[in-house]
Order: C-alpha cells, then sequence, then structure tokens
C-alpha cells in the first residue's frame, strides 16, 4: 500500500513540475548580514533550491536553514538554536511569489532587465508579504537573478527580550541573492 | 582583606576574558573526525523523508545548535556540478527516481572528485542539512541536502 501511494506521488510530481518549461538552480546562494555595536555577522547558504518561469513569471525558492555557514562556531550554534531560528523545528525557507512586471522582461533576448517580485515569504514559520526589485541578467538561455533587501526579525517571530544574544543580534538583517538558473 | 578581594576580583576578569576567549575562538565541527551515526543506501533516506518528513527530520537534524547527523550515504552518481564556491555537488540517485542526495564537498576534499564518473557507485560521508521532499506549494522538488563531504574508500 505505502509503494502504491510512493508511486501515485512521484507520478503526480512528473506532471505536474514538468508542464511548463523552468529555468532552475539547486545551487543558488543567499546571504545575510547585520551589524550590532559589537559586531558584525555575515553568514553564507550555498544551498538553494529555486525555478523561475519565464511564460508566467513565477519564482520561487526553498532555503535550507542549517546551511547557512557563519565565520564563528559561536554565532552558527546561536542561529540554529530554539531561541533564535529553531531550524529543526522550521528546516526551510520559502518564498513564493511572481513578476509583477514580466513584459518588461525578454528572456529570449540577452540583456539585464530590472524585475519586480511580489509573493510571500516565510522563515520561522511566519509568512510575510514582501514586493522587492531584482536585477535579472539573461545570457545565452540562462539567467541570473540579483537582489538585496531587509527584513525585520521581528516580523518573523524572531525576538530577544534579555540575555546575550539581544545586543549582538540586530533587529533587522541585509539579505542578498543571488540565483543562478539555467533550462 | 583588601589584596584577598583584589585577587579574586582579578580571578573573576581573567575566567570571563579566558571562557570569552573560548566561545570566540571556538573551532567549527570537523564532519570528518565525528563518528557516522549509521549508514545508508541514498534511495533509503529519500525514502524516509518521503514517507514520514516528520519522524525522518526528528532523527536527523539537531534542535540545540543545529550539528545534525553525520552519516554515510552510498549510491550511484546521477550528476556531477559544482556551486558558487566552486564545490563539487554529486547527485546520488537512480535514473528512475526523481529525488536523490544532494553532496557537496569542500574545496579541501574538491581533488577527491577528479576521477568518478557519471554511474559510478559511490560511498560518501557528510553532515545531513535538510531532507528531500516534493513541496506541492512551491511546485518544487527537493533533493536531501548533505554538506562538508568526503568519499570513503574502504
Amino acid at each position: 500500500m505505502k509503494n502504491l501511494l510512493l508511486a501515485i506521488l512521484l507520478i503526480s510530481i512528473s506532471t505536474t513540475s514538468f508542464g511548463q518549461e523552468k529555468l532552475t538552480t539547486t545551487s543558488g546562494h543567499i546571504k545575510f548580514f547585520s551589524t550590532t555595536p559589537v559586531e558584525d555577522i555575515e553568514a553564507n547558504n550555498y544551498k538553494v533550491t529555486s525555478y523561475l518561469t519565464p511564460s508566467t513569471g513565477v519564482l520561487v525558492f526553498s532555503v535550507p536553514m542549517q546551511s547557512f555557514e557563519f565565520p564563528k562556531s559561536t554565532m552558527q550554534k546561536h542561529y540554529n538554536s530554539k531561541k533564535f531560528l529553531n531550524t529543526k523545528k522550521f528546516p526551510k525557507g520559502k518564498f513564493k511569489g511572481t513578476i509583477t512586471n514580466l513584459s518588461s522582461i525578454n528572456f529570449s533576448e540577452d540583456g539585464t532587465y530590472h524585475a519586480t517580485v511580489s509573493g510571500e515569504l516565510t522563515i520561522h514559520g511566519v509568512t510575510n508579504n514582501v514586493s522587492e526589485k531584482m536585477t535579472l541578467t539573461i545570457k545565452k538561455g540562462t539567467a541570473t537573478g540579483v537582489t538585496s533587501f531587509n527584513i525585520t526579525l521581528a516580523e518573523f517571530g524572531v525576538v530577544f527580550t534579555k540575555g546575550k544574544p539581544s545586543k549582538n543580534i540586530a533587529k533587522s538583517v541585509l539579505i542578498t541573492a543571488n540565483l543562478n538558473y539555467v533550462k | 582583606m583588601k589584596s584577598k578581594i583584589i585577587k579574586i576580583v582579578l580571578a573573576v576578569i581573567v575566567i570571563a576574558i579566558a571562557y570569552a576567549a573560548y566561545l570566540w575562538f571556538m573551532p567549527h565541527r570537523n564532519i570528518q573526525a565525528v563518528k557516522a551515526f549509521k549508514t545508508i543506501d541514498a534511495t533509503e533516506l529519500v525514502h524516509e523523508f518521503v514517507t514520514d518528513k516528520e519522524k525522518a527530520y526528528a532523527l536527523y537534524l539537531d534542535s540545540d545548535e543545529g550539528e545534525s547527523k553525520v552519516l554515510i550515504i552510498s549510491g550511484i552518481v546521477a550528476k556531477i556540478t559544482k556551486d558558487q564556491l566552486g564545490q563539487y555537488v554529486l547527485l546520488l540517485k537512480k535514473n528512475t527516481e526523481k529525488m536523490g542526495v544532494s553532496c557537496t564537498f569542500t574545496i579541501e576534499s574538491n581533488s577527491q572528485v577528479a576521477e568518478i564518473l557519471i554511474g559510478d557507485t559511490v560511498k560518501i560521508k557528510g553532515v545531513i542539512r535538510s531532507g528531500a521532499e516534493y513541496d506541492e506549494d512551491l511546485d518544487l522538488i527537493e533533493n536531501v541536502i548533505i554538506e562538508k563531504s568526503a568519499l570513503i574508500t574502504n
């Protein structure tokens, strides 16, 4: 019975995922940076899975939260802990949105385009609407999407009221993404 | 009495500085030096997440400090790529499968991949970061993510 359910699941995946041509990546890069009077903190994640559908403008990505790497081991432990991102309970962050000015982007012509992407960003189990600019560079059938924006941690349920981390962690962090899509 | 108090205060300050230095300079976990939690076939690992995601995450991910399980995964190399850091990424899965196990090497272990070919059967040790799933909301297939990988040759 389990095998039958698995077979049905895999068949449905194959029919729903590949119906429209997508540009995909499994090695997107997301960085976050914050600064406080005590220290600057930067973490990098090179394991972002994402796709962009040129015909519809749909853009999604999924981020394995434990793949963020910090320069200091202690920072990484704080980040993963239950007091902060609780990455065991919330192992993935995700975004689901669309390019709202799709008509101004020609995916069949090499060049640099300015896209506006609107959708829902989920981190730490909390979803918020976001709308950000993204620079899309089209080259020989591939696309690179670069964006940079700030998020407020409290809006995603990450709040400190006391203790050491509250002094060392900024209330807002700068997110930078570099998504390298191929066919 | 006064000098005794000064000595105690100085001792406390030295201990506090030593502790702060210990936290500041604490090295990252050396994944290849950690004893593997288990050896598992790539297909089986994917199957565990697809059939019961909650149970698999409870088993493999760490809840306190993100120091999740170190695994040895065996499987067939289906794809060889490099990430934006130049680290090799080997996808382990059978041709008939939609999802697999993505193993990212390090700059230090990259040279081990030089002679690996698609279709080879390999054993790789690394740390798990997230599980495989089909995210219906995103319409997205995701592989198991393994990082800090190195080949096991014996």
